[in-house]
C-alpha cells in the first residue's frame, strides 16, 4: 500500500498536538484515544488512521496531488512503537505511576515531534537493532 | 507542573537530537575495511546498499545510487535486504537503514554512510576509488 508521506508528518504533528495536551493535563483518557488512534493505523493501515481521513478530507484538497507516493510499512512501524509508548503511559496515569507515565509519554512525543519536524524514520533507527538482538539470543539458545 | 517540564525537555532535547541526526545523516566518512562478497564486483566500483522494509528513505536511496551506477562506467549498484543477512549486518556492525558502502575494485569497502548520501557526494566518493 503506498500513501502520500505529507499526511504522514500532518499526522505526526497532531500527535504531538496532543500528546503535549496529555503531558499538560495528565489526562489517561486523551492517552488512550491516541492510543487508539495508534493502534488503528498499526492493525487496519494508515489508510483507516483518523489524522490521515482528516488529511486527505481537509488539508491535501487545498496541497494537489503529491509529488510521489510513499511505502506504509515504515510509518505503520513507527505507530507501533507508538501504541506501545501510549499503552504504557496510560497503565502508568491509571495506576497513579507520575513518572513513568510522564516518561513513556514523552518518548512518544519526541519520535512524533521528530517525525513531524524532521521526517525522522523510527524503522529506519530501531528495525535492525531490534533484530539483531532478538534472533541472535534465540538462536543461541537453540543447541 | 512536571509534565509541562517533560514536554519542554522532550521538545528540546528532540530538536538537538534532530538537527544532529540530519547533519550527519547520509555522510559518507573514509573506511579501509577488508571484506568478502558473494556478488559480482563492479569494474571500478560497487555501491552496496543495506535496507530493510522499514526504512522510508531505502527507496530514494535506490534511485540516486542506480542513477548513479548507470551514469558513471564501471561502478555497480547492490541492494541486499538487512533482515535476511544478519549474520553480515552484525559482522560489519550495521545499525540503520539505509547503510551504504563504497566497495573498490577489490572488494575493500573505502566509504560508508549511515543514512541517505547526497549524488553529488557519492560521485565525489567515487572519484577518489
Amino acid at each position: 500500500m503506498e500513501i502520500d508521506p505529507r499526511g504522514q508528518r500532518f499526522s505526526a504533528a497532531v500527535t504531538s498536538i496532543v500528546l503535549v495536551a496529555v503531558l499538560l493535563t495528565g489526562s489517561w483518557v486523551l492517552l488512550a484515544a491516541q492510543a487508539v488512534v495508534f493502534a488503528i493505523g498499526v492493525f487496519f493501515g494508515l489508510r483507516h488512521h483518523p489524522y490521515g481521513l482528516l488529511y486527505a478530507a481537509v488539508v491535501r484538497p487545498r496541497l494537489g496531488p503529491p509529488a510521489e507516493l510513499e511505502d506504509e510499512s515504515p510509518p505503520r512501524f513507527a505507530q507501533g512503537v507508538g501504541l506501545v509508548f501510549a499503552l504504557a503511559g496510560v497503565a502508568g496515569y491509571s495506576l497513579g505511576l507520575g513518572w513513568p507515565a510522564i516518561t513513556a509519554t514523552s518518548f512518544a512525543l519526541g519520535a512524533a515531534f521528530l517525525n513531524a519536524v524532521f521526517g525522522f524514520c523510527l524503522g529506519c533507527e530501531m528495525f535492525l537493532i531490534i533484530k539483531r538482538v532478538i534472533p541472535k539470543s534465540i538462536s543461541e539458545e537453540v543447541p | 507542573m512536571s509534565g509541562a517540564a517533560a514536554v519542554a525537555v522532550t521538545l528540546g532535547l528532540a530538536t538537538v537530537f534532530g538537527l544532529v541526526h540530519r547533519w550527519r545523516s547520509g555522510r559518507l566518512k573514509e573506511q579501509d575495511v577488508r571484506a568478502e562478497w558473494d556478488f559480482e564486483l563492479g569494474e571500478r566500483a560497487t555501491l552496496v546498499q543495506f535496507s530493510s522494509a522499514f526504512c522510508a528513505p531505502c527507496r530514494a536511496t535506490r534511485r540516486v545510487l542506480a542513477e548513479v551506477a548507470a551514469m558513471v562506467e564501471g561502478v555497480r549498484h547492490v541492494e541486499i535486504d538487512a533482515e535476511s543477512r544478519l549474520e553480515l549486518v552484525r559482522e560489519l556492525n550495521i545499525l540503520k537503514t539505509p547503510t551504504v558502502l563504497v566497495l573498490d575494485a577489490s572488494g575493500r569497502i573505502v566509504q560508508r554512510a549511515s543514512g541517505q548520501p547526497g549524488k553529488a557526494d557519492v560521485i565525489a566518493a567515487l572519484g577518489r576509488v
